[in-house]
Protein backbone atom coordinates (compact mmCIF):
# COMPACT_ATOMS: atom_id res chain seq x y z
CA UNK A 1 0.00 0.00 0.00
CA UNK A 2 1.49 3.37 -1.00
CA UNK A 3 1.88 5.87 1.40
CA UNK A 4 1.92 9.47 1.64
CA UNK A 5 5.17 11.09 2.56
CA UNK A 6 4.98 12.62 5.64
CA UNK A 7 6.23 16.11 6.79
CA UNK A 8 9.58 15.89 8.40
CA UNK A 9 10.40 16.54 11.81
CA UNK A 10 11.43 20.41 11.66
CA UNK A 11 8.59 20.91 9.55
CA UNK A 12 6.22 19.42 12.25
CA UNK A 13 7.88 21.22 15.04
CA UNK A 14 7.59 24.37 13.14
CA UNK A 15 3.98 24.09 11.97
CA UNK A 16 3.01 23.65 15.89
CA UNK A 17 5.33 26.47 17.51
CA UNK A 18 4.26 28.91 14.84
CA UNK A 19 0.42 27.96 16.09
CA UNK A 20 1.12 28.19 19.68
CA UNK A 21 2.34 31.83 18.95
CA UNK A 22 -1.22 32.47 17.15
CA UNK A 23 0.49 32.48 13.49
CA UNK A 24 0.27 30.18 10.45
CA UNK A 25 2.45 29.32 7.50
CA UNK A 26 0.38 30.90 5.24
CA UNK A 27 -0.08 34.05 7.29
CA UNK A 28 -3.64 33.78 8.22
CA UNK A 29 -5.84 34.29 11.52
CA UNK A 30 -6.69 31.02 13.09
CA UNK A 31 -10.46 31.28 12.01
CA UNK A 32 -9.81 32.28 8.69
CA UNK A 33 -10.75 30.45 5.39
CA UNK A 34 -8.51 30.21 2.54
CA UNK A 35 -9.87 32.54 -0.47
CA UNK A 36 -12.63 30.12 -1.86
CA UNK A 37 -13.38 30.72 -5.21
CA UNK A 38 -17.03 28.72 -7.15
CA UNK A 39 -17.83 28.61 -10.19
CA UNK A 40 -20.55 26.68 -12.21
CA UNK A 41 -19.62 24.90 -15.91
CA UNK A 42 -21.82 25.54 -19.01
CA UNK A 43 -23.81 22.43 -17.87
CA UNK A 44 -26.67 22.59 -15.32
CA UNK A 45 -25.00 20.81 -12.02
CA UNK A 46 -21.12 21.23 -12.04
CA UNK A 47 -19.91 23.22 -9.45
CA UNK A 48 -15.78 23.41 -8.86
CA UNK A 49 -14.35 24.77 -5.60
CA UNK A 50 -11.32 26.08 -4.78
CA UNK A 51 -10.09 26.19 -1.51
CA UNK A 52 -6.48 27.44 -1.56
CA UNK A 53 -4.70 24.72 -3.40
CA UNK A 54 -7.33 22.44 -2.38
CA UNK A 55 -9.91 21.59 -5.20
CA UNK A 56 -13.21 19.99 -5.86
CA UNK A 57 -15.33 18.88 -8.51
CA UNK A 58 -18.86 17.63 -8.27
CA UNK A 59 -21.14 16.82 -10.80
CA UNK A 60 -25.30 16.29 -10.05
CA UNK A 61 -27.03 13.77 -12.69
CA UNK A 62 -30.65 12.47 -12.76
CA UNK A 63 -31.60 9.36 -14.70
CA UNK A 64 -35.18 7.61 -14.27
CA UNK A 65 -35.38 4.15 -12.50
CA UNK A 66 -37.48 1.82 -10.80
CA UNK A 67 -37.49 3.11 -7.14
CA UNK A 68 -36.12 0.88 -4.14
CA UNK A 69 -39.23 -2.06 -3.40
CA UNK A 70 -39.08 -0.58 0.58
CA UNK A 71 -39.48 2.80 -0.32
CA UNK A 72 -41.78 3.55 -3.30
CA UNK A 73 -42.84 6.85 -2.72
CA UNK A 74 -39.23 7.91 -2.79
CA UNK A 75 -36.71 8.94 -5.16
CA UNK A 76 -33.46 7.49 -5.00
CA UNK A 77 -30.81 9.72 -4.12
CA UNK A 78 -26.51 8.91 -4.18
CA UNK A 79 -23.52 10.67 -3.17
CA UNK A 80 -20.21 9.08 -4.58
CA UNK A 81 -16.87 10.57 -3.87
CA UNK A 82 -13.47 9.44 -5.53
CA UNK A 83 -10.23 9.93 -4.03
CA UNK A 84 -8.67 8.55 -6.76
CA UNK A 85 -4.29 8.28 -7.70
CA UNK A 86 -4.26 11.94 -9.00
CA UNK A 87 -5.23 13.16 -5.96
CA UNK A 88 -2.19 12.17 -3.65
CA UNK A 89 -0.43 8.70 -3.99
CA UNK A 90 -2.14 7.47 -1.06
CA UNK A 91 -4.94 6.89 -2.58
CA UNK A 92 -5.93 3.94 -4.44
CA UNK A 93 -8.20 3.15 -6.76
CA UNK A 94 -11.22 0.31 -5.47
CA UNK A 95 -9.90 0.38 -1.99
CA UNK A 96 -11.38 3.00 -0.29
CA UNK A 97 -9.17 4.60 2.80
CA UNK A 98 -10.32 5.96 5.67
CA UNK A 99 -10.43 9.07 4.67
CA UNK A 100 -12.55 8.59 1.72
CA UNK A 101 -14.83 6.40 4.29
CA UNK A 102 -14.93 8.95 6.63
CA UNK A 103 -15.49 11.76 3.92
CA UNK A 104 -18.63 10.01 2.35
CA UNK A 105 -20.23 9.23 5.17
CA UNK A 106 -19.60 13.04 6.40
CA UNK A 107 -21.31 14.01 3.17
CA UNK A 108 -23.79 11.38 3.39
CA UNK A 109 -24.93 12.46 6.81
CA UNK A 110 -24.96 16.07 6.22
CA UNK A 111 -26.79 16.34 2.79
CA UNK A 112 -29.01 13.45 2.44
CA UNK A 113 -29.71 12.30 5.97
CA UNK A 114 -30.74 15.43 7.10
CA UNK A 115 -33.32 16.11 4.27
CA UNK A 116 -32.04 19.18 2.24
CA UNK A 117 -33.42 17.27 -0.46
CA UNK A 118 -36.90 16.32 -0.43
CA UNK A 119 -36.46 12.69 -2.08
CA UNK A 120 -40.49 12.62 -2.32
CA UNK A 121 -40.51 15.08 -4.65
CA UNK A 122 -38.18 12.54 -7.32
CA UNK A 123 -40.98 10.42 -7.61
CA UNK A 124 -42.86 9.72 -11.03
CA UNK A 125 -45.25 6.81 -10.48
CA UNK A 126 -45.34 5.11 -7.05
CA UNK A 127 -43.71 1.97 -7.04
CA UNK A 128 -42.86 2.06 -10.46
CA UNK A 129 -40.43 5.48 -12.05
CA UNK A 130 -38.74 7.90 -9.67
CA UNK A 131 -35.83 10.01 -10.43
CA UNK A 132 -32.09 8.89 -9.31
CA UNK A 133 -30.10 11.73 -8.67
CA UNK A 134 -26.34 11.12 -7.98
CA UNK A 135 -23.38 13.27 -7.64
CA UNK A 136 -20.05 12.61 -7.61
CA UNK A 137 -17.45 14.42 -6.32
CA UNK A 138 -13.77 14.39 -7.91
CA UNK A 139 -11.32 16.00 -5.90
CA UNK A 140 -8.73 16.83 -7.87
CA UNK A 141 -6.18 18.05 -5.52
CA UNK A 142 -5.78 17.90 -1.85
CA UNK A 143 -4.30 20.56 0.42
CA UNK A 144 -6.45 20.33 3.44
CA UNK A 145 -9.31 20.78 4.36
CA UNK A 146 -11.41 18.37 1.86
CA UNK A 147 -14.53 17.78 4.17
CA UNK A 148 -15.42 21.70 3.69
CA UNK A 149 -14.53 22.04 0.08
CA UNK A 150 -16.18 18.96 -0.96
CA UNK A 151 -19.40 19.94 1.21
CA UNK A 152 -20.00 22.73 -0.59
CA UNK A 153 -19.57 21.56 -3.65
CA UNK A 154 -21.79 18.63 -3.16
CA UNK A 155 -24.47 21.33 -2.43
CA UNK A 156 -23.76 23.60 -4.75
CA UNK A 157 -23.87 21.38 -7.75
CA UNK A 158 -27.32 19.98 -6.64
CA UNK A 159 -28.42 23.92 -5.85
CA UNK A 160 -27.52 24.69 -9.63
CA UNK A 161 -28.58 21.50 -11.01
CA UNK A 162 -31.85 21.34 -13.21
CA UNK A 163 -33.69 17.86 -14.32
CA UNK A 164 -35.37 17.55 -17.72
CA UNK A 165 -39.24 18.30 -17.07
CA UNK A 166 -41.97 15.40 -16.93
CA UNK A 167 -45.89 15.13 -17.13
CA UNK A 168 -48.31 13.00 -16.36
CA UNK A 169 -51.06 12.42 -19.11
CA UNK A 170 -53.47 9.37 -18.50
CA UNK A 171 -50.86 7.14 -17.01
CA UNK A 172 -48.44 8.33 -19.82
CA UNK A 173 -45.16 9.75 -18.64
CA UNK A 174 -43.43 12.55 -20.76
CA UNK A 175 -39.85 13.35 -20.42
CA UNK A 176 -38.83 16.45 -21.79
CA UNK A 177 -35.83 17.43 -23.59
CA UNK A 178 -34.55 20.65 -22.50
CA UNK A 179 -35.22 22.00 -26.34
CA UNK A 180 -39.00 21.12 -25.92
CA UNK A 181 -39.12 22.49 -22.03
CA UNK A 182 -36.88 23.98 -19.78
CA UNK A 183 -35.22 21.84 -17.27
CA UNK A 184 -36.50 22.30 -13.35
CA UNK A 185 -34.56 22.89 -10.12
CA UNK A 186 -34.52 20.35 -7.62
CA UNK A 187 -36.69 20.68 -4.76
CA UNK A 188 -34.26 21.81 -2.04
CA UNK A 189 -35.29 22.34 1.23
CA UNK A 190 -32.40 23.82 3.02
CA UNK A 191 -28.70 24.24 2.27
CA UNK A 192 -25.82 22.57 4.77
CA UNK A 193 -22.38 23.67 4.97
CA UNK A 194 -19.49 21.72 6.83
CA UNK A 195 -17.01 23.67 8.83
CA UNK A 196 -13.88 21.76 10.23
CA UNK A 197 -12.17 22.43 13.17
CA UNK A 198 -8.75 21.20 14.01
CA UNK A 199 -7.36 21.28 17.52
CA UNK A 200 -3.20 21.59 18.32
CA UNK A 201 -1.31 21.65 21.30
CA UNK A 202 -1.24 19.37 24.61
CA UNK A 203 -4.76 19.79 25.61
CA UNK A 204 -6.24 20.83 22.15
CA UNK A 205 -6.62 24.14 23.66
CA UNK A 206 -6.09 25.83 19.99
CA UNK A 207 -8.64 25.41 17.56
CA UNK A 208 -8.12 26.36 13.87
CA UNK A 209 -10.45 26.57 10.67
CA UNK A 210 -9.43 25.67 7.44
CA UNK A 211 -6.41 23.16 8.45
CA UNK A 212 -4.10 22.60 5.31
CA UNK A 213 -2.14 19.35 4.70
CA UNK A 214 0.61 20.06 6.63
CA UNK A 215 -1.64 21.24 9.32
CA UNK A 216 -3.82 18.02 8.88
CA UNK A 217 -0.66 15.72 9.44
CA UNK A 218 0.18 17.46 12.86
CA UNK A 219 -3.77 18.14 14.66
CA UNK A 220 -4.77 15.89 17.79
CA UNK A 221 -8.03 15.95 16.83
CA UNK A 222 -10.68 17.39 14.77
CA UNK A 223 -14.16 18.11 14.75
CA UNK A 224 -16.88 18.73 11.92
CA UNK A 225 -20.01 20.63 12.06
CA UNK A 226 -22.99 21.08 9.52
CA UNK A 227 -25.25 23.63 10.22
CA UNK A 228 -27.40 25.79 7.67
CA UNK A 229 -27.87 29.24 7.96
CA UNK A 230 -30.79 28.66 10.17
CA UNK A 231 -28.76 27.76 12.81
CA UNK A 232 -29.90 23.93 12.83
CA UNK A 233 -26.98 21.47 13.52
CA UNK A 234 -27.42 18.83 10.92
CA UNK A 235 -24.46 16.94 11.96
CA UNK A 236 -21.63 16.78 14.41
CA UNK A 237 -18.74 14.89 14.16
CA UNK A 238 -15.83 14.80 16.69
CA UNK A 239 -14.37 11.35 16.07
CA UNK A 240 -11.54 10.30 18.86
CA UNK A 241 -8.57 12.42 19.14
CA UNK A 242 -7.78 14.55 22.41
CA UNK A 243 -10.17 15.35 24.41
CA UNK A 244 -11.43 19.21 24.23
CA UNK A 245 -12.89 21.19 26.65
CA UNK A 246 -17.18 20.98 26.20
CA UNK A 247 -16.89 25.00 26.65
CA UNK A 248 -14.23 25.16 23.34
CA UNK A 249 -16.37 23.03 21.15
CA UNK A 250 -19.80 24.92 22.11
CA UNK A 251 -17.69 28.24 21.31
CA UNK A 252 -17.03 26.73 17.89
CA UNK A 253 -20.04 25.66 17.35
CA UNK A 254 -21.39 29.10 17.41
CA UNK A 255 -18.44 30.24 15.52
CA UNK A 256 -19.33 28.15 12.33
CA UNK A 257 -23.17 29.33 12.48
CA UNK A 258 -21.35 32.35 11.70
CA UNK A 259 -18.91 30.95 8.97
CA UNK A 260 -21.71 28.55 7.31
CA UNK A 261 -24.06 32.08 6.92
CA UNK A 262 -21.03 33.43 4.91
CA UNK A 263 -20.99 30.51 2.66
CA UNK A 264 -24.62 30.33 2.39
CA UNK A 265 -24.43 34.22 1.27
CA UNK A 266 -22.03 33.11 -1.31
CA UNK A 267 -23.23 29.96 -2.57
CA UNK A 268 -26.67 32.54 -3.05
CA UNK A 269 -24.67 35.39 -4.50
CA UNK A 270 -22.83 32.95 -7.31
CA UNK A 271 -26.33 31.10 -8.10
CA UNK A 272 -28.06 34.49 -9.43
CA UNK A 273 -24.59 35.74 -10.88
CA UNK A 274 -24.98 32.29 -13.18
CA UNK A 275 -28.74 32.75 -13.42
CA UNK A 276 -27.94 36.50 -14.68
CA UNK A 277 -25.27 35.21 -16.97
CA UNK A 278 -27.60 32.15 -18.85
CA UNK A 279 -30.08 34.64 -19.41
CA UNK A 280 -30.21 35.71 -22.75
CA UNK A 281 -33.26 37.95 -22.40
CA UNK A 282 -35.90 36.52 -22.36
CA UNK A 283 -38.63 35.14 -24.68
CA UNK A 284 -38.58 37.62 -27.23
CA UNK A 285 -34.44 37.37 -27.34
CA UNK A 286 -34.36 34.11 -28.35
CA UNK A 287 -36.86 34.59 -31.30
CA UNK A 288 -34.96 37.06 -32.60
CA UNK A 289 -34.00 36.25 -36.12
CA UNK A 290 -30.58 38.46 -36.86
CA UNK A 291 -27.45 36.82 -35.70
CA UNK A 292 -24.67 38.50 -33.54
CA UNK A 293 -22.13 38.09 -36.57
CA UNK B 1 -42.63 6.20 12.15
CA UNK B 2 -45.67 7.09 14.70
CA UNK B 3 -44.79 9.31 17.80
CA UNK B 4 -44.60 7.51 20.48
CA UNK B 5 -42.51 8.82 22.85
CA UNK B 6 -45.43 12.10 22.67
CA UNK B 7 -47.25 11.53 25.59
CA UNK B 8 -43.68 12.91 27.36
CA UNK B 9 -45.15 16.24 28.68
CA UNK B 10 -47.94 14.97 30.42
CA UNK B 11 -46.09 12.77 33.25
CA UNK B 12 -42.84 13.77 32.56
CA UNK B 13 -42.10 9.95 32.16
CA UNK B 14 -40.60 8.38 29.17
CA UNK B 15 -41.58 5.15 26.96
CA UNK B 16 -39.74 3.34 29.59
CA UNK B 17 -40.70 4.80 32.84
CA UNK B 18 -37.62 6.76 33.54
CA UNK B 19 -37.12 10.46 34.79
CA UNK B 20 -35.40 12.62 32.10
CA UNK B 21 -32.42 12.25 33.81
CA UNK B 22 -31.90 8.71 34.84
CA UNK B 23 -29.36 6.13 33.33
CA UNK B 24 -31.27 2.98 31.94
CA UNK B 25 -29.47 0.27 33.97
CA UNK B 26 -25.83 -0.81 33.38
CA UNK B 27 -24.44 -4.01 33.86
CA UNK B 28 -20.67 -4.80 33.44
CA UNK B 29 -18.29 -7.80 33.61
CA UNK B 30 -14.63 -7.62 33.42
CA UNK B 31 -12.24 -10.91 32.96
CA UNK B 32 -15.19 -12.88 31.55
CA UNK B 33 -12.48 -14.87 29.05
CA UNK B 34 -9.91 -16.20 30.28
CA UNK B 35 -8.21 -16.92 27.42
CA UNK B 36 -7.83 -12.98 26.28
CA UNK B 37 -5.53 -10.46 27.55
CA UNK B 38 -8.37 -8.05 28.18
CA UNK B 39 -12.48 -8.93 27.84
CA UNK B 40 -15.11 -7.18 29.07
CA UNK B 41 -19.31 -7.72 28.87
CA UNK B 42 -21.34 -4.60 28.98
CA UNK B 43 -25.74 -4.15 29.17
CA UNK B 44 -26.50 -0.23 28.95
CA UNK B 45 -30.14 -1.47 28.96
CA UNK B 46 -31.11 -3.81 26.20
CA UNK B 47 -27.81 -3.22 23.86
CA UNK B 48 -25.18 -5.74 24.81
CA UNK B 49 -21.83 -5.75 23.74
CA UNK B 50 -18.60 -7.84 25.08
CA UNK B 51 -15.67 -6.78 24.32
CA UNK B 52 -12.00 -8.80 23.71
CA UNK B 53 -8.90 -7.39 23.66
CA UNK B 54 -5.49 -8.82 22.36
CA UNK B 55 -2.11 -7.24 22.71
CA UNK B 56 -0.08 -4.97 23.16
CA UNK B 57 1.56 -7.57 20.97
CA UNK B 58 3.98 -7.63 17.88
CA UNK B 59 1.74 -6.73 14.50
CA UNK B 60 0.73 -9.76 12.46
CA UNK B 61 1.55 -9.74 9.00
CA UNK B 62 -1.97 -8.09 7.74
CA UNK B 63 -0.77 -5.36 9.10
CA UNK B 64 -2.34 -2.07 8.05
CA UNK B 65 -4.73 -3.62 6.04
CA UNK B 66 -7.29 -3.73 8.93
CA UNK B 67 -10.79 -1.90 8.73
CA UNK B 68 -10.34 0.75 11.71
CA UNK B 69 -6.75 1.25 12.00
CA UNK B 70 -5.94 4.03 14.16
CA UNK B 71 -2.27 4.95 15.02
CA UNK B 72 -1.52 6.20 18.68
CA UNK B 73 -2.44 9.70 16.40
CA UNK B 74 -1.84 9.98 12.77
CA UNK B 75 -2.70 6.92 10.38
CA UNK B 76 -0.37 4.18 10.83
CA UNK B 77 2.09 7.03 10.78
CA UNK B 78 5.90 7.18 12.96
CA UNK B 79 6.45 3.80 11.36
CA UNK B 80 5.51 2.26 14.98
CA UNK B 81 6.83 4.80 17.44
CA UNK B 82 3.34 3.97 18.80
CA UNK B 83 1.48 1.01 19.40
CA UNK B 84 -1.56 0.71 16.75
CA UNK B 85 -5.21 0.39 17.79
CA UNK B 86 -7.27 -1.44 15.41
CA UNK B 87 -10.97 -1.98 16.40
CA UNK B 88 -13.16 -4.82 14.53
CA UNK B 89 -16.83 -4.82 15.32
CA UNK B 90 -19.32 -7.41 14.30
CA UNK B 91 -22.78 -6.69 14.68
CA UNK B 92 -25.00 -9.87 15.05
CA UNK B 93 -27.26 -10.45 12.28
CA UNK B 94 -29.78 -11.17 15.53
CA UNK B 95 -28.84 -7.98 17.72
CA UNK B 96 -31.84 -5.95 16.29
CA UNK B 97 -35.34 -6.54 15.39
CA UNK B 98 -35.67 -7.03 12.42
CA UNK B 99 -32.85 -9.19 11.08
CA UNK B 100 -30.18 -7.80 8.98
CA UNK B 101 -26.91 -8.88 7.52
CA UNK B 102 -24.06 -6.17 8.08
CA UNK B 103 -21.14 -6.44 5.80
CA UNK B 104 -17.54 -6.34 6.89
CA UNK B 105 -17.22 -3.06 4.39
CA UNK B 106 -20.60 -1.03 5.67
CA UNK B 107 -19.27 2.30 6.15
CA UNK B 108 -21.76 2.98 9.13
CA UNK B 109 -19.00 0.13 10.51
CA UNK B 110 -16.24 1.39 9.50
CA UNK B 111 -16.86 4.61 11.39
CA UNK B 112 -17.33 3.37 14.32
CA UNK B 113 -14.54 1.28 14.39
CA UNK B 114 -12.82 4.52 13.74
CA UNK B 115 -14.05 6.31 16.25
CA UNK B 116 -13.64 3.57 18.85
CA UNK B 117 -10.21 3.40 18.29
CA UNK B 118 -9.26 7.22 17.90
CA UNK B 119 -11.29 7.27 21.21
CA UNK B 120 -9.27 4.78 23.16
CA UNK B 121 -5.60 6.07 21.23
CA UNK B 122 -5.97 9.85 22.84
CA UNK B 123 -6.08 7.78 26.49
CA UNK B 124 -4.49 4.55 25.79
CA UNK B 125 -0.41 5.30 26.45
CA UNK B 126 0.67 4.12 23.39
CA UNK B 127 4.07 5.52 22.98
CA UNK B 128 4.87 2.98 25.87
CA UNK B 129 4.47 -0.11 23.18
CA UNK B 130 6.49 1.22 20.18
CA UNK B 131 6.13 -1.30 16.94
CA UNK B 132 3.08 -3.11 18.27
CA UNK B 133 -0.52 -3.24 17.98
CA UNK B 134 -3.30 -3.35 20.46
CA UNK B 135 -6.21 -5.64 18.89
CA UNK B 136 -9.86 -4.86 19.65
CA UNK B 137 -12.83 -7.23 18.80
CA UNK B 138 -15.93 -6.15 19.78
CA UNK B 139 -19.66 -8.23 19.01
CA UNK B 140 -23.36 -6.51 19.24
CA UNK B 141 -25.41 -9.26 20.65
CA UNK B 142 -28.27 -6.62 21.15
CA UNK B 143 -28.83 -3.06 19.85
CA UNK B 144 -31.81 -0.99 21.74
CA UNK B 145 -30.02 2.56 21.28
CA UNK B 146 -26.23 3.86 22.56
CA UNK B 147 -24.77 1.71 20.46
CA UNK B 148 -21.54 3.71 20.24
CA UNK B 149 -21.41 4.46 23.71
CA UNK B 150 -21.86 1.12 25.23
CA UNK B 151 -19.05 0.08 22.55
CA UNK B 152 -16.87 2.66 24.09
CA UNK B 153 -17.39 1.44 27.50
CA UNK B 154 -16.44 -2.30 26.59
CA UNK B 155 -13.67 -1.66 24.81
CA UNK B 156 -12.64 0.71 27.81
CA UNK B 157 -13.09 -1.65 30.29
CA UNK B 158 -11.67 -4.27 28.60
CA UNK B 159 -8.26 -2.39 28.25
CA UNK B 160 -8.15 -1.85 31.79
CA UNK B 161 -8.64 -5.59 32.26
CA UNK B 162 -5.76 -6.02 29.82
CA UNK B 163 -3.39 -3.72 31.78
CA UNK B 164 -2.69 -1.38 29.39
CA UNK B 165 -1.74 1.73 30.83
CA UNK B 166 -4.01 4.33 30.09
CA UNK B 167 -4.88 8.19 31.01
CA UNK B 168 -8.03 7.51 32.57
CA UNK B 169 -11.40 5.94 31.75
CA UNK B 170 -13.31 6.98 28.62
CA UNK B 171 -16.85 7.10 29.35
CA UNK B 172 -19.74 7.90 27.45
CA UNK B 173 -23.44 7.87 27.19
CA UNK B 174 -26.31 9.70 24.62
CA UNK B 175 -27.85 12.26 25.64
CA UNK B 176 -31.09 14.11 23.54
CA UNK B 177 -33.75 16.54 23.53
CA UNK B 178 -37.60 16.14 23.58
CA UNK B 179 -38.07 18.70 20.76
CA UNK B 180 -37.91 17.54 17.16
CA UNK B 181 -36.30 20.23 14.94
CA UNK B 182 -39.63 21.87 13.52
CA UNK B 183 -41.16 22.33 16.55
CA UNK B 184 -38.92 25.27 18.08
CA UNK B 185 -41.30 24.95 21.68
CA UNK B 186 -38.76 26.25 24.14
CA UNK B 187 -39.95 24.19 27.10
CA UNK B 188 -38.30 21.06 25.57
CA UNK B 189 -36.44 18.77 28.15
CA UNK B 190 -32.95 17.66 27.77
CA UNK B 191 -33.03 13.85 28.24
CA UNK B 192 -30.08 11.00 29.19
CA UNK B 193 -29.55 7.85 27.49
CA UNK B 194 -31.79 7.45 24.53
CA UNK B 195 -33.01 4.24 23.69
CA UNK B 196 -33.49 2.59 20.48
CA UNK B 197 -37.35 4.71 19.89
CA UNK B 198 -36.28 7.77 21.46
CA UNK B 199 -33.20 7.80 19.14
CA UNK B 200 -35.60 7.23 15.80
CA UNK B 201 -37.88 9.89 16.64
CA UNK B 202 -35.75 12.24 18.92
CA UNK B 203 -32.29 14.45 18.10
CA UNK B 204 -29.58 12.85 20.28
CA UNK B 205 -25.85 13.16 20.72
CA UNK B 206 -23.53 10.80 21.84
CA UNK B 207 -20.79 12.40 24.29
CA UNK B 208 -17.56 10.52 25.61
CA UNK B 209 -15.87 12.38 27.92
CA UNK B 210 -11.93 11.34 29.93
CA UNK B 211 -12.31 10.83 33.15
CA UNK B 212 -13.75 13.17 35.56
CA UNK B 213 -12.77 16.09 33.54
CA UNK B 214 -15.02 17.73 31.00
CA UNK B 215 -13.27 16.97 28.47
CA UNK B 216 -14.79 15.82 24.99
CA UNK B 217 -13.00 12.76 23.24
CA UNK B 218 -16.21 11.86 21.23
CA UNK B 219 -19.11 13.98 20.36
CA UNK B 220 -21.05 12.73 17.52
CA UNK B 221 -24.62 14.28 16.67
CA UNK B 222 -26.13 12.99 13.65
CA UNK B 223 -29.84 14.38 13.86
CA UNK B 224 -31.22 17.85 12.71
CA UNK B 225 -31.24 19.68 16.03
CA UNK B 226 -31.35 23.84 16.80
CA UNK B 227 -28.20 24.98 18.15
CA UNK B 228 -29.85 26.67 20.90
CA UNK B 229 -30.19 22.99 22.18
CA UNK B 230 -26.97 22.16 21.88
CA UNK B 231 -25.78 23.24 25.32
CA UNK B 232 -28.09 21.63 27.23
CA UNK B 233 -27.69 18.34 25.64
CA UNK B 234 -24.22 18.44 26.00
CA UNK B 235 -24.23 19.61 30.01
CA UNK B 236 -26.93 16.39 30.21
CA UNK B 237 -24.00 14.12 28.26
CA UNK B 238 -21.30 15.08 29.88
CA UNK B 239 -22.77 14.62 33.20
CA UNK B 240 -24.20 11.49 32.15
CA UNK B 241 -20.81 10.57 31.21
CA UNK B 242 -19.56 10.93 34.49
CA UNK B 243 -22.36 8.64 36.12
CA UNK B 244 -21.41 5.94 33.74
CA UNK B 245 -16.99 6.34 34.51
CA UNK B 246 -18.36 5.52 38.54
CA UNK B 247 -20.14 2.69 37.34
CA UNK B 248 -17.54 1.34 35.44
CA UNK B 249 -14.70 2.11 37.95
CA UNK B 250 -16.78 0.12 40.52
CA UNK B 251 -16.91 -2.75 38.51
CA UNK B 252 -13.06 -2.80 38.48
CA UNK B 253 -12.89 -2.44 42.05
CA UNK B 254 -14.95 -5.12 43.11
CA UNK B 255 -13.84 -7.59 41.13
CA UNK B 256 -10.05 -6.28 42.05
CA UNK B 257 -11.46 -6.92 45.43
CA UNK B 258 -12.64 -10.24 44.34
CA UNK B 259 -9.74 -11.68 43.09
CA UNK B 260 -7.92 -10.64 45.78
CA UNK B 261 -10.09 -12.64 48.25
CA UNK B 262 -9.87 -15.54 46.20
CA UNK B 263 -6.50 -15.22 46.41
CA UNK B 264 -6.08 -15.10 42.64
CA UNK B 265 -3.73 -12.24 42.38
CA UNK B 266 -1.71 -10.61 46.07
CA UNK B 267 -2.73 -7.37 47.40
CA UNK B 268 -0.48 -5.08 45.27
CA UNK B 269 1.75 -7.20 43.54
CA UNK B 270 3.90 -5.71 40.56
CA UNK B 271 3.32 -2.57 41.91
CA UNK B 272 6.56 -1.85 43.36
CA UNK B 273 8.01 -3.43 40.26
CA UNK B 274 6.33 -1.66 37.60
CA UNK B 275 8.05 0.90 35.28
CA UNK B 276 6.33 3.96 35.75
CA UNK B 277 7.62 6.34 33.62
Amino acid sequence: MPREAEPSLNEKQFVIQALQENLRLDGRELDQYRPLELSFGDQYGLADVKLGKTRVLAKATAEVTVPYTDRPLDGIFTIATELGPMTSPAFEVNRPTETEVLLSRLLEKTVRRSGALDTESLCLVAGQKCWSVRVDVHVLSHDGNLIDASCLAVVAALRHFRKPDTSMEAGVLTVYTPAEREPVPLSWLHSPFCVTWSFFGEEGEIAVLDATWIEEQVRVGSCTVSLNKHGEICQIAKLGGTPVEAVALLQCVSVSLTKVKEFSDLLDRKLAEDLKRRDKGGFMAELRAENDR
Amino acid sequence: MPLDTSTYNLALLRVDGRRWNELRRVHAQIRTQAAADGSSYLEMGHTKVMCVVTGPSEPGPRRGTGGGGAGGGGAAAGAGAKAEVVVSIVIAGFSSVDRKRHGRGDKRTLELQSTVANALAASLHTHLFPHSQVNISLHVLSQDGSLLAALINAATLACVDAGIPMTDYVAACTAGSTSTYAANDEGADPLLDLNHQEEQELPGLTVATLGESDRVVVLVCESRVQVSRLEGMLAVGVDGCKQVREILDRVVREKGRRMVQEGTVEKGIGLNEMDVD
